[in-house]
């Protein structure tokens, strides 16, 4: 048997233990503040800023809003997003892949949480990193574009897997691409099966009726 | 104090492996591209593409790295071309000494082009080099024609850059003008090909161009 003559140290199990406490913080302190928070995660494209946008016009006569919105770089996202008059605040984060705990904690604090009922991260443009860390979020949701493929559970399972609510957006695009609902709805049943699964258009509005009642589903329940 | 600037070791030792590996090929006459984009913006299309064109001109051998299935390796066998899947364990990235253990797990005997199809993410990958002599990445039309400005280290660190699903043109209000111009600005050196790997429409200037990349013996 080969002995090792070194300790090994597992920084990443260290890294992820020293965030699932932050995340624990943050969530404990929304609760207590009465405020939702939703993190949403997807690939570069595949929709979040619009289906956000549309998300906000549906429901901000409702609930008191306010957006994180997290990129590598620019700010074209918050720039949208302010267009709906709601509270933004952009967090660069310094070419990182993810966001993690404590930078939502920045950007929780650099918006404000006065005032606020609900409050949505738009997570970095990643279909892998952003789903290994907790950000401390009342409800995880993802999107999946049509164009992308039917495919994506299979090489990318971790973020299916902890993910509340998966919208298939671009519904529209649906006739010039090769895509197979029902073998996709399988494919994150099998890594999911409490995932809920809601196909959108954020362009046509499509669906957006069966979205919203379940966010607002979700909101009220929260903060009940 | 002492300060271990962990990243930068990383990223050092990782740029000696794939230095060594680059050199290795080129004595092997083997051209390794290093192939990048989102999940699901065609790479395993485009691959699948330029096997049916250009396999029997120029041998190609492909190393498909994913977190998890054989689904890319397996349709790129089919076609005849020598293949092999490299499961990451849950890392976002390839490195050169992953590169190289994927490609020493494949018979490379007469091969003139390699891929390596990275996995599928528009940032980590980046950030370490392979060993490849060219940096390849995609971005399909439907992802939209402002990924340069929020994701900027990847046109920074491309050869060249396919605009992939240009058949989908009309669905969406891409505007490949401005795409290009962003790209440029990341990138002056940047080469550009429109393609769709669906209808083959741009296909020919991409074949010729990696064709004149490979190594003459």
């Amino acid at each position: 048997m080969q002995i090792n003559k070194f300790n090994i140290l597992e920084t990443k199990n260290r890294i992820i233990a020293d965030n699932d406490e932050v995340a624990s913080r943050v969530r404990k302190d929304l609760s207590d503040k009465n405020i939702f928070f939703l993190n949403l995660m997807a690939s570069p494209g595949a929709g979040k800023t619009t289906t956000l946008v549309r998300t906000i016009n549906a429901i901000k006569d409702r609930y008191r809003i306010g957006v994180i919105e997290a990129d590598v770089d620019s700010t074209v996202d918050a720039e949208m997003v302010a267009g709906t008059g709601v509270r933004v605040i952009q967090v660069h984060n310094g070419g990182s892949c993810h966001m993690d705990a404590d930078m939502t904690l920045q950007g929780l604090e650099g918006l404000g949480l006065q005032d606020l009922d609900v409050i949505f991260l738009e997570n970095i443009g990643n279909m892998v990193c952003p789903a290994e860390f907790d950000v401390g979020a009342s409800c995880s949701a993802m999107i999946l574009s049509v164009p992308e493929g039917d495919d994506k559970p299979l090489k990318y399972p971790l973020m299916f897997r902890v993910s509340d609510v998966l919208l298939i957006n671009k519904t529209d695009t649906m006739e010039i691409f090769d895509f197979d609902q029902e073998a996709l709805r399988k494919r994150v049943a099998d890594l999911n099966p409490d995932c809920e699964i809601i196909p959108v258009s954020a362009l046509t509005g499509e669906g957006f009726d069966v979205w919203i009642k379940w966010l607002t589903d979700r909101i009220e329940s929260h903060r009940c | 104090m002492r300060i271990i600037e962990l990243n930068k070791s990383v990223t050092a030792s990782n740029d000696l492996d794939a230095e060594m590996l680059r050199g290795e090929l080129k004595e092997r006459g083997i051209c390794l591209v290093n192939l990048m984009s989102s999940p699901g913006s065609g790479k395993t299309t485009l691959i699948s593409r330029l096997i049916r064109d250009m396999n029997e001109e120029v041998p190609i051998a492909v190393c498909e790295a994913d977190i998890d299935s054989a689904v890319d390796a397996e349709r790129i066998e089919a076609l005849g071309a020598v293949a092999i899947q490299v499961h990451t364990d849950g890392m976002c990235h390839m490195d050169a000494g992953m590169t190289r253990r994927g490609l020493e797990g494949m018979n490379l005997d007469g091969i003139r082009l390699a891929f390596l199809e990275n996995v599928g993410n528009l940032i980590c990958p980046a950030e370490y080099d392979t060993g490849a002599h060219i940096n390849m990445m995609i971005l399909s039309v439907p992802e939209g024609d402002d990924k340069p400005l929020k994701y900027p280290l990847m046109f920074e660190k491309s050869d060249v850059l396919v605009i992939t699903k240009t058949d989908a043109l009309p669905y969406f209000s891409f505007d490949t003008e401005k795409c290009v111009q962003r790209a440029l600005a990341l990138n002056p050196d940047l080469t550009i090909f429109p393609v769709s790997a669906k209808t083959g429409v741009g296909m020919d200037a991409l074949e010729a161009w990696l064709k004149e990349q490979t190594f003459t013996n």
